[in-house]
């Protein structure tokens, strides 16, 4: 095997083994407050969503003989537990902005995407949901906003020792390189199959920064 | 380079770049926020070292004022009724005024004793003349003379005193705890030992007595009637040393740790 086709198993297969360190930190320091376990389940969950992508896609090279041959459904799905489970993270924080306002978000995206899977896309499509990654990645910007914005106007300052932080810092990189990609996801890969390709290794990257700011937050909270 | 390609590049860019310019300024201004936190506490924890230092000031010279009263007042007034109860020729007595004139002068000569006791111990002479060590190990026996409980007094004799504010403080503590032992504790044998250690004087109070935790002694010197307790508390702050109450295998300990080489009343 040679060098160049390792370092393409290692990009390959980024998405599950990014996930593992945050994984390896929480094992190792358990003692996590409330608001993060979330975070916790939905790391395990994305695991396995995470797994099977791969599984399907590369069901021909690893000689699987899978009932599914796309992988599109599991983005999608994973998409929506993303949001679900960050939602529920965002309102255990519990800071009193918004406060709402977030908790009606997560009903008001399950009625999105029932709505548009029914009257707009078919949820088996053989890409995925450029709409529903869109709205995700917005609404989990606004959050993160939300955040920094009660932080500037709370009066306590001790973010550094916050796993909270952390976790959000880790989740605005992630969508803010992921939203403009999604944004425009339809309309690449009419026009340009190759950069969505590549700028698909972009996203990767971010996923990777996501998982070990997340593991820092673990790791920070003594 | 097509026009989506380009869009997707400078959308991504400038959502990257605005996101680390709004991270950033979050950053200063939380630096800020705690630095400003990190000065007002400062400003607080010595604003309540200022507070405690003239409470135990005061303290101390109302002490004094006691003791100078005590011994210069009521001890002169009680010296010149023994010279004048002397002075009573007994030869003409019945037996009935002998002995009542003998329990009189005895009870004086108790009186005058233990005004002398009290006016000493509130007063800190012995500790301005014989340094930290003699000042503890002579109120130790003074006051457990004529008990049945065992002293044994192992005190560093290394120990210099740097500030004759500071040994007051932890010979008035010192006074609390044996107090506070001896009432509460009834116990058979006590120990005190000091050590210096890394620039730390450690005091080590230990006895067989019904001693107290850590946690109950947090509990107790927020009470109302935990005065001697939060005295303790007081010194403590006061010369930013710890105090740790512990019960290892049926001893109690009491330990101290006071920082001896630093100045503690700024």
């Amino acid at each position: 095997m040679s060098f160049s086709s390792v370092f393409q198993n290692i990009i390959i297969w980024l998405e599950v083994w990014a996930l593992l360190i945050p994984i390896f930190v929480f094992l190792k320091k358990t003692s996590q407050p409330v608001y993060v376990q979330p975070v916790i389940f939905y790391l395990f969950i994305a695991l396995f969503l995470n797994f099977v992508i791969i599984l399907i896609w590369k069901r021909e090279i690893l000689g699987l003989n899978t009932v599914f041959d796309n992988n599109n459904p599991v983005y999608n799905f994973h998409s929506i537990i993303r949001l679900i489970f960050f939602s529920v993270f965002f309102i255990l924080l519990k800071q009193p902005f918004l406060s709402g306002v977030k908790l009606i978000i997560p009903f008001l995206f399950i009625f999105f995407v029932v709505i548009n899977f029914i009257f707009f896309e078919d949820y088996f499509q053989t890409k995925i949901s450029s709409r529903l990654h869109t709205v995700e990645s917005g609404i989990l910007l606004f959050y993160c906003l939300q955040f920094y914005l009660f932080r500037l106007k709370d009066e306590q300052a001790s973010f550094v020792k916050m796993p909270d932080f952390w976790v959000v810092t880790g989740l605005s990189i992630f969508v803010v390189i992921s939203f403009p990609i999604y944004l425009f996801y339809d309309r690449l890969l009419n026009e340009e199959l190759k950069f969505v390709i590549d700028i698909w290794e972009v996203q990767k990257a971010a996923f990777l920064i996501f998982c070990l700011f997340i593991a820092k937050a673990f790791y920070t909270n003594e | 380079m097509s026009d989506i390609r380009l869009q997707v590049i400078i959308f991504i860019a400038a959502m990257l770049l605005l996101f680390t310019s709004f991270l950033l300024a979050f950053i200063f201004n939380q630096r800020k926020k705690y630095q400003y936190q990190k000065e007002v506490q400062s400003l607080r924890e010595q604003q309540q070292n200022q507070l405690i230092e003239a409470a135990v000031r005061s303290e101390e010279m109302e002490r004094h004022r006691i003791a100078e009263t005590l011994h210069d007042e009521v001890g002169a007034i009680l010296s010149s009724s023994r010279l004048h109860i002397e002075n009573i020729k007994t030869a003409t007595l019945d037996k009935r005024d002998k002995e009542l004139h003998a329990k009189g002068k005895e009870l004086l000569d108790e009186g005058l004793k233990l005004v002398r006791n009290i006016s000493h111990n509130l007063h800190s002479n012995i500790l301005k003349e014989f340094g930290l060590n003699e000042a503890i190990r002579h109120f130790f026996n003074m006051t457990v003379k004529g008990t049945l409980i065992q002293v044994e007094t192992d005190l560093d004799p290394d120990y210099k005193t740097q500030q004759a504010d500071n040994d007051i403080s932890i010979y008035r503590m010192i006074q609390e705890l044996l107090n506070n032992i001896l009432k509460h504790a009834h116990p058979k044998q006590i120990k005190i030992e000091s050590k210096l250690k890394s620039e730390n004087l450690l005091i080590a109070i230990e006895h067989d007595g019904l001693g107290i935790t850590q946690k109950q002694f947090e509990d107790l010197r927020y009470k109302k009637d935990g005065l001697g307790l939060k005295n303790i508390q007081n010194r403590v702050i006061l010369l930013r040393g710890s105090i740790n109450f512990s019960i290892i295998n049926g001893k109690s300990k009491v330990q101290i740790i006071i920082p001896n080489k630093t100045s503690n009343h700024e």
